[in-house]
């Protein structure tokens, strides 16, 4: 025979962990319908910026956006090809000593680049490869490239400065952090297709984008209901995703920086409940102090996890 | 006397292993939902505001060492109460120290698995994980036992072997997060 004392015991811790969940849940939600970002940036939402949108160039079909790598086919040279839409670069190295930088243009899926010394190159370029000649002393050598696996870094801003934001793309996979250093942060995963860039992270985050010349334009969302255009360009060192998980007050906390390629950081600290911003980054050993101990963040790469599935 | 009770009856007890069984197996399922949920749960970050702590982290931690307080309580009264001569409060004592000690540790619960999740990023955060499921596990499988099985023919080992994990595993997860949080940021509110 059942006793009901221990069960209603049991229902009763049921029935108040019921409340209290249900609680949690409805304060958790309210924060994005609310949108605090708003009261942080009234100007929030305007249209894109000039910048913006006058630089979206029309571009001829399909450009291309990769990095080729291959030799010539007596093997006299190895061979780095950038191509960005219509221009184009190359790297030509013939060992140690011998070395030459070609730069020119891309028309039509033709390739043709000229250096110092007579130096030239001429192809046709594909998604899938380039074919050629390279001209060098006198001679004239065929080669062929193969698309590489290269490591990008895009950084820029919203239109109205609402939020910073860093991609990295490594071959066809990317990464990104985007966040406004204070209360909004967002960790986007996905790839690059053709000059598609496509991410996506958690509570509805996102971001698409499209690869044009050496910038990259499209739209960020860094949680439901907020989005915005923004423009990012290929950036140098530091420029780029730092990325620090630590334990402070128990607590596992992560924390992300966008870094603009003049150093500007803007950054968010996750503490387990509570969203600060980030601590300062030293972008030369890429250290930093919080709570009086010292932490070391890394540089994350297009094909690092960054959204837990 | 209540010893030959036991052994004549020990053919018959039988019928009372399924509800046994049963009130365990229920402790498993709830324990591992627990661990699952907290685990796959994207942790929201989120923390209900206690006033009077300086954050959250010390109100769990006060609360948690209320209720480690009641289950010392707990303790004092289980070993005595079966005694002949045990006075009929103490097994009312026992009770309510015991609702009351569940209850302080339900709102720490919550918000563990709601808000931080199953986290394995240090030996004490990984034992504090497993003893917090491990705890719920056996207080239900007690209170499934109490509920469900005779007391006459109920084993003389299942009460106090499942009130000693609920006790241990709670002074476990105490000794993780409240004690821990004491010792390397201070004793204060």
């Amino acid at each position: 025979m059942a006793r009901s004392g221990p069960l209603l015991t049991l229902g009763s811790v049921v029935a108040l962990a019921a409340i209290l969940l249900t609680v949690d849940l409805r304060i958790s939600s309210a924060p994005s319908k609310a949108s605090p970002v708003a009261a942080a940036s009234p100007a929030g939402r305007v249209s894109p910026s000039a910048s913006a949108s006058a630089s979206v160039a029309p571009v001829a079909s399909a450009p291309l956006h990769a990095l080729f790598a291959g030799r010539t086919s007596g093997d006299e040279f190895t061979v780095a090809i950038a191509i960005n839409g219509a221009k184009a670069a190359a790297d030509l190295n013939a060992g140690l000593s011998s070395q030459a930088t070609l730069q020119g243009s891309v028309s039509g899926g033709q390739v043709t680049l000229t250096g110092g010394n007579g130096v030239g190159l001429t192809g046709s370029a594909s998604s899938t490869a380039v074919f050629g000649l390279i001209t060098a002393f006198g001679r004239t050598f065929p080669f062929s490239a193969e698309p590489a696996v290269v490591q990008a870094v895009y950084a820029g801003r919203s239109s109205g400065n609402e939020v910073t934001l860093a991609i990295d793309t490594e071959g066809d996979k990317a990464v990104a952090y985007v966040c406004n250093g204070k209360t909004v942060e967002a960790w986007l995963q996905g790839s690059v297709s053709g000059n598609q860039v496509t991410l996506t992270g958690n509570n509805g985050a996102g971001l698409t984008g499209s690869l044009s010349g050496l910038d990259l334009f499209g739209t960020v969302t860094p949680r439901t209901g907020q989005t915005f255009p923004f423009a990012a360009a290929l950036s140098p060192h530091p420029a780029g995703v730092y990325q620090a998980r630590i334990e402070v007050n128990g607590l596992a906390t992560r924390i992300g920086w966008a870094v603009l390629p003049d150093g500007t950081q803007v950054g968010v600290a996750v503490e387990g409940t509570a969203k600060v911003p980030a601590p300062p980054l030293d972008l030369i050993d890429n250290g930093f102090t919080l709570d009086g101990a010292s932490f070391t963040a890394a540089l994350v790469a297009g094909q690092d996890t960054v959204v837990s599935p | 006397m209540t010893t030959s009770e036991q052994t004549t009856a020990g053919p018959a007890r039988d019928q009372f292993a399924t509800p046994i069984v049963v009130s365990l197996l229920g402790g498993c399922a709830v324990a591992i939902l627990i661990g699952v949920y907290a685990k796959l749960h994207h942790p929201t970050g989120f923390a209900l505001d206690i006033a009077g702590f300086s954050s959250p982290l010390y109100a769990k931690a006060w609360l948690s060492t209320a209720a480690i307080v009641f289950a010392a309580v707990q303790l004092g009264t289980a070993a005595r109460m079966r005694r002949p001569t045990a006075p009929a409060w103490l097994a009312t004592v026992h009770r309510w120290s015991g609702r009351i000690a569940i209850l302080l540790t339900v709102p720490v619960i919550i918000h563990c698995i709601y808000a931080l999740g199953f986290q394995t990023y240090s030996l004490r955060v990984l034992v504090h994980s497993v003893l917090g499921c491990l705890f719920y596990g056996a207080f239900v499988a007690k209170m499934l036992s109490l509920g469900l099985v005779d007391r006459r023919a109920m084993p003389r080992w299942l009460l106090p072997v499942l009130g000693g994990v609920v006790l241990l595993s709670l002074i476990g997860v105490w000794a993780t997060s409240a004690l821990w949080l004491f010792t390397t940021k201070g004793l204060h509110s």
